[in-house]
């Protein structure tokens, strides 16, 4: 029974794949997309990975699918002809990369079966090093404790993503889309009224239960991002030019607190971004949410600032 | 299986029975107004069943209490999303079908077009056989 369902997720996974890449048309792609990440989360949990069940629903469908859903609205608006058609010369390459990539995929799991399983795995050598260690989650552990410098470059590769926009879109920014959804309407209203204070919480209680479940700060950050996805798309937030002080502050925060605290570490001899303890592990991942949730706001809204829409 | 475990595999059969109803109406109904209608009211109901299913076999008032947020959350997550899509099909002036789709088929079925396209292969296949 449950190999039939693995079998069936399995089917599913490539069947979609191939939608996401063959679809008649780009809307239809970006749907097959969210779709996709939505089954490969059930595939993650499936495989007892609830960390990244968690992080693919959050980051992969969700984040990922409403920025692709937001450039296609400017696509759409900028040249309604153009996304009609698909681009041929991408097209006829597509064969031979399919075929590569389903090279390289087979190659890997044919490596990865051959990974060392026994003592000197790394997997294990975590798991035993975990009674040391002041909080009882193994994939916090490995972000935070065994590869800190791995989840400090994520941060900066976020933030050069932000910079990035800037420096492509300019200082004005693009043309401002108009809200989506007016908040005026009643229902919109006291969805909002209802989910953003429960996104806040849901992602504060994600941040806590990482120490020692699974949950952490990326998870924590997509849910408290969807939550600021809501307000852009109903106009209570807009996206402005010139960044605020709250902005400026988010957007560094987790890189700045990282570093601070692991080269204070390192100055005291205790060796580079080591975690002194449970407290540096929350202090670390609290401003690691900040940055994350704010940067995917601030792309979402395509804009350096965010205010407070007027009605 | 102890009277539990039966009640609990009811509801959940019951709430698949009502996906697979939304799921045939989203993808049979006419227009995106009674898709809606469908895809909302059957799947709201399912999601309640198949809730109540789980939290009966999870046999803890912890976890019963999450799944029934969860279909809360779900509830208030469909309802203003068929609110607003409804309201961007009628912006677009995509109105609804007035009429019922079993009315159509049983004219089309009736229609001279119909017959005489049948007399039509009727004919071809007796000039192929003379």
């Amino acid at each position: 029974m449950s190999l039939a369902l693995d079998a069936l997720l399995a089917l599913a996974l490539v069947l979609l794949a191939l939608q996401v890449v063959t679809g008649r048309s780009l809307f239809r792609g970006i749907v097959m997309f969210v779709v996709f990440g939505v089954v490969m989360a059930l595939v993650w949990a499936r495989l007892g990975a609830p960390d990244l069940a968690l992080a693919e629903a959050a980051i992969g469908a969700g984040m990922t699918g409403a920025l692709l859903m937001l450039g296609y609205r400017r696509l759409a608006q900028h040249g309604p002809l153009r996304i009609r058609r698909r681009p041929s010369p991408g097209s006829r390459l597509a064969a031979p990369l399919g075929v590569l990539s389903m090279v390289l995929v087979a190659g890997l799991g044919a490596s990865a079966l051959q990974l060392p399983t026994g003592a000197g795995a790394a997997g294990r050598g975590v798991l035993q090093a975990m009674p040391e260690l002041p909080i009882g989650n193994p994939v916090t552990a490995v972000l935070l404790v065994f590869r800190g410098y791995d989840t400090l470059l994520e941060l900066v590769v976020l933030l050069v993503a932000m910079l990035g926009m800037r420096a492509v879109q300019g200082e004005a920014g693009p043309p401002r889309l108009r809200a989506s959804v007016d908040a005026r309407l009643p229902l919109v209203g006291a969805l909002l009224s209802v989910v953003v204070p429960l996104a806040v919480l849901v992602s504060g209680y994600l941040l806590y239960a990482g120490g020692h479940a699974p949950g952490g700060a990326f998870q924590g950050a997509a849910v408290l991002a969807a939550a600021g996805v809501l307000l852009v798309l109903t106009g209570r937030l807009r996206g402005q030019a010139e960044p605020g002080w709250p902005e400026r502050f988010g957007a560094v925060v987790g890189v700045v607190v990282f570093s601070v605290l692991g080269l204070v570490q390192h100055a005291t001899g205790a060796g580079l971004l080591v975690m002194p303890g449970a407290w540096a592990i929350y202090l670390v991942e609290t401003a690691m949410l900040v940055s994350i949730a704010v940067t995917l706001v601030l792309l979402f809204a395509a804009s350096a600032g965010l205010r407070v829409g007027s009605r | 299986m102890s009277v539990v475990q039966i009640v609990a595999s009811v509801l959940l059969c019951a709430g698949s029975a009502f996906y697979l109803a939304g799921t045939i109406g989203l993808i049979r109904f006419p227009d995106a107004h009674s898709r809606l209608h469908a895809l909302t009211k059957a799947d709201n109901l399912g999601l309640g069943l198949v809730c109540a299913g789980l939290a009966l076999l999870a046999g803890s008032f912890r976890v019963a209490g999450a799944l029934f947020v969860i279909w809360l959350l779900g509830l208030l997550a469909a309802t203003v999303s068929c609110h607003l899509i409804a309201r961007a099909a009628l912006g677009r002036s995509i109105r609804p079908k007035r009429r019922p789709v079993e009315s159509r088929a049983t004219d089309h079925a009736g229609s001279p077009a119909l017959t005489s396209r049948g007399d039509d292969a009727a004919g071809l296949r007796g000039g192929g056989g003379s």
